[in-house]
């Protein structure tokens, strides 16, 4: 995973930085996704690759891969084990394009 | 002057805190030797400040405005931040600060050439500060802490060779700027092989790993600048390994010194290469 397409001007970094950095706004993503998003300059493309989970299509965007892994968390689970293995088991099926089962705790 | 007395440098994976109760018990007992040696090491050291060098993982600033580096100035560090304590699944910890130690050093840099930047709020802690903090006790042992939270990951980042320099000004600025007789710890945090966010998220590098430990053992600080390339990093681990910068810093702030490894382990639920070292500072 080379940083060679990393993009620093990608709104979804904004996006994942604040729901980071601010409870509240965290709240309102968990409740209702779209209603946060909206308040973001999204590109179409951008905006589809979040709405699908489409991490592939979010990094070849430009999306650093750090606050990619971190959006997959912010989606399907944080906390130290099932929630944050879930996570990044869509994460790397979404990258890699293969099957991987929520649980699977190997390469 | 003051004198660095005590060095080391380790690996902070989440997974230390947030997974260990369901980790192998020889993964197990080699976590617990290698951050209880140094838990043991720092408490002995009778330490007037430890400086903690670690990853920000974009924790601070945002990607548009990123500093390679920022020290800690608060008189008092806190942590984990709110977000990270379910994925850390650590104590929460208070830590003394020493804001005339970071003072001194975002001073003393600008003076050698190299930016610094400086908060004095409390900084966000995710397992950067918050796995050595609760693995080597610095929060009950009472060290006070100044942490460097380091650019590893936002393109352009300081290359192992500006890191050693830094280290190296860093040496400098400790010798000739802090009071005489003060006492001054190196916490190298990060690393070894990872993936964060990538598609190789669980991969550990064991080849790599034990290769890096195996050179910084030989010592020659000239082979490490020549063959621990971002390039050679990234084919294990991109934008993670990098982390390794971290432990280059203090390898320019101490010089060539005997150093010996305080173990090693490779689990793939903390997907993160475990390992600490120690440099000998008496010699």
């Amino acid at each position: 995973m080379s940083f060679v397409q990393f993009n620093p001007t990608l709104v979804s970094h904004e996006l994942v930085q604040d729901l980071k950095w601010d409870a509240e706004l965290r709240r309102e993503f968990e409740a209702d996704q779209a209603s946060v998003l909206d308040r973001y300059p999204l590109a179409s493309d951008e905006r589809d690759a979040i709405d699908n989970g489409d991490f592939r299509a979010l990094y070849d965007m430009g999306m650093h891969p750090y606050l990619g892994g971190q959006l997959a968390r912010l989606m399907y689970g944080n906390a130290a084990g099932p929630d944050a293995t879930r996570a990044v088991n869509r994460l790397v099926a979404s990258l890699t394009g293969e099957d991987r089962p929520d649980d699977r705790t190997t390469t | 002057m003051g004198e660095i007395v005590l060095s080391v440098a380790a690996s902070h994976a989440p997974g230390l805190a947030g997974l260990y109760e369901g980790a192998p018990e020889e993964t197990k007992a080699e976590v617990d030797k290698m951050y209880g040696t140094m838990a043991a090491e720092i408490s002995a050291a009778q330490l007037d400040v430890l400086i903690v060098i670690a990853n920000d993982h974009l924790a601070n600033s945002k990607v548009l405005e990123y500093p390679d580096y920022l020290v800690g100035m608060a008189a008092e560090h806190t942590g984990p931040y709110e977000w990270f304590k379910p994925w850390l699944n650590c104590r929460d910890y208070t830590l003394q600060g020493r804001p005339d130690v970071a003072e001194a050093m975002i001073t003393g840099m600008a003076r050698r050439g190299t930016k610094f930047f400086g908060r004095r709020e409390n900084l966000r802690y995710d397992d950067n500060l918050s796995i050595p903090t609760v693995l080597c006790d610095f929060d009950t042992n009472g060290v006070p802490v100044v942490p460097i939270l380091l650019n590893c990951n936002v393109p352009p980042v300081p290359d192992q060779r500006q890191c050693y320099a830094t280290g190296q000004a860093l040496g400098d600025l400790i010798r000739n700027d802090l009071p005489d007789g003060m006492r001054v710890g190196l916490f190298g945090s990060g690393g070894l092989s990872h993936e964060p966010g990538g598609k190789r998220y669980f991969f550990i590098d064991q080849e790599f790993d034990h290769w890096f430990l195996d050179l910084l053992e030989q010592g020659d600080h000239d082979k490490l600048l020549n063959e621990v390339t971002p390039e050679r990093m990234e084919l294990s681990g991109a934008g993670g390994t990098a982390e390794l910068f971290a432990w280059f810093i203090v390898l320019g702030a101490i010089g060539e010194r005997p150093c010996s490894r305080l173990g090693y382990t490779a689990y793939d639920n903390f997907k993160c290469g475990v390992g600490a070292v120690r440099w000998e500072m008496s010699a």
